[in-house]
């Protein structure tokens, strides 16, 4: 654990004394413990074509989706167009509402700036599917109501 | 289909003893399909924010489900708003909102905690009324003047304390 935390350290101290030239394009922006650095873009462009595969199944898709929302980030509207596509790839119509409410609930405290610049971006692919967003479905409040097991 | 087939196939040839997870969980399932992987891998369903999308769907496939499947491969435009939202609630349980929603178990524990420590209060009141023997003469105003001044009388604390507040030649508080 030292050695790699030093590891990190001299890189760190490397990168800011010896500005190397190889390092112009690839921005730093998400740090794994030693791990190879991925752009922004390049994460965008890995999952997009993850799940722009024409051959991809409901359960890579599940997977896709679930290690996402597992990460400390808002998807990009590009992910999830393709994931929207994906949804229907794989004819599952549920699944797609269910991610766009997962996303939403990603914003975070800061829901109210965020997810209708997502519902604008991703807006065309929607109509052209024929998907709904959770607001118009009507399940952006709560619908039905489960007895808590704890009072039963 | 297939790929439950497969699935159970795999688990099969991974016989692992009864007491394991796995086939207890598969022997929950039922009939409901196992689509993903879910939080741990098992075929379970739990609704989760941080991990939407459960393993297994969470109603069996009746008829009028596996008719609305067969819809649902074709334009979703012709979907009505009531065959989406029975499609959304044969695959999960609650929705987002649903499971997210407050449930005001706050009230409780604050109605609780308050009445439990104006419990605590009315039990110190008994003890003082039936249990402590009442307080020593000493405690009154006329014994605690009589002390007060014969610690002034012995000087006691003269340079910072209580005496040196006392005024000795005009007999009063400087």
């Amino acid at each position: 654990m030292l050695r790699s935390a030093s590891g990190a350290f001299i890189n760190v101290v490397r990168k800011s004394l010896v500005p190397a030239s190889r390092v112009s394009s690839v921005i730093p922006a998400r740090w794994s413990h030693d791990g190879p650095v991925e752009s922004d873009e390049e994460f965008d462009a890995r999952y997009e074509a993850f799940f722009n595969r024409k051959d991809i199944d409901g359960w890579e898709v599940r997977k896709g989706m679930n290690d996402l929302c597992g990460m400390d980030l808002v998807p990009d509207p590009k992910i999830i167009k393709a994931a929207m596509h994906a949804c229907r790839r794989v004819n599952d119509y549920a699944l797609a509402i269910r991610f766009l409410e997962a996303c939403k609930d990603k914003c975070g405290p800061r829901v109210g700036e965020i997810y209708p610049y997502i519902i604008q971006e991703i807006k065309p692919t929607l109509t052209e599917l024929g998907i709904e967003t959770p607001e118009e479905i009507g399940y952006d409040k709560p619908e039905l109501a489960l007895k808590n097991v704890f009072d039963m | 289909m297939a790929n439950l087939l497969l699935r159970r196939a795999l688990l099969d040839a991974v016989r692992v003893p009864i007491g394991a997870r796995a086939s207890s969980e598969l022997a929950k399932v039922g009939n409901r399909e196992w689509v993903g992987y879910g939080f741990n891998g098992q075929p379970n369903y739990v609704d989760r924010p941080d991990f939407p999308l459960p393993a297994v769907r969470f109603r069996a496939d009746t008829p009028d489900i596996k008719v609305l499947r067969e819809k649902e491969k074709g334009d979703w435009r012709k979907l009505t708003l009531e065959e989406k939202k029975a499609l959304y609630r044969a695959s999960f349980c609650q929705t987002f909102a649903e499971f997210q929603a407050p449930t005001g178990e706050w009230k409780g524990a604050v109605g609780w905690a308050l009445c439990i420590a104006s419990l605590s209060v009315w039990i110190y009141m008994a003890m003082k009324l039936f249990v402590y023997s009442p307080l020593p003469a000493s405690f009154d105003d006329e014994h605690q003047k009589a002390q007060l001044k014969r610690m002034l009388d012995l000087k006691v604390n003269p340079v910072d304390g209580l005496s040196s507040k006392w005024d000795y030649e005009n007999n009063r508080w400087k």
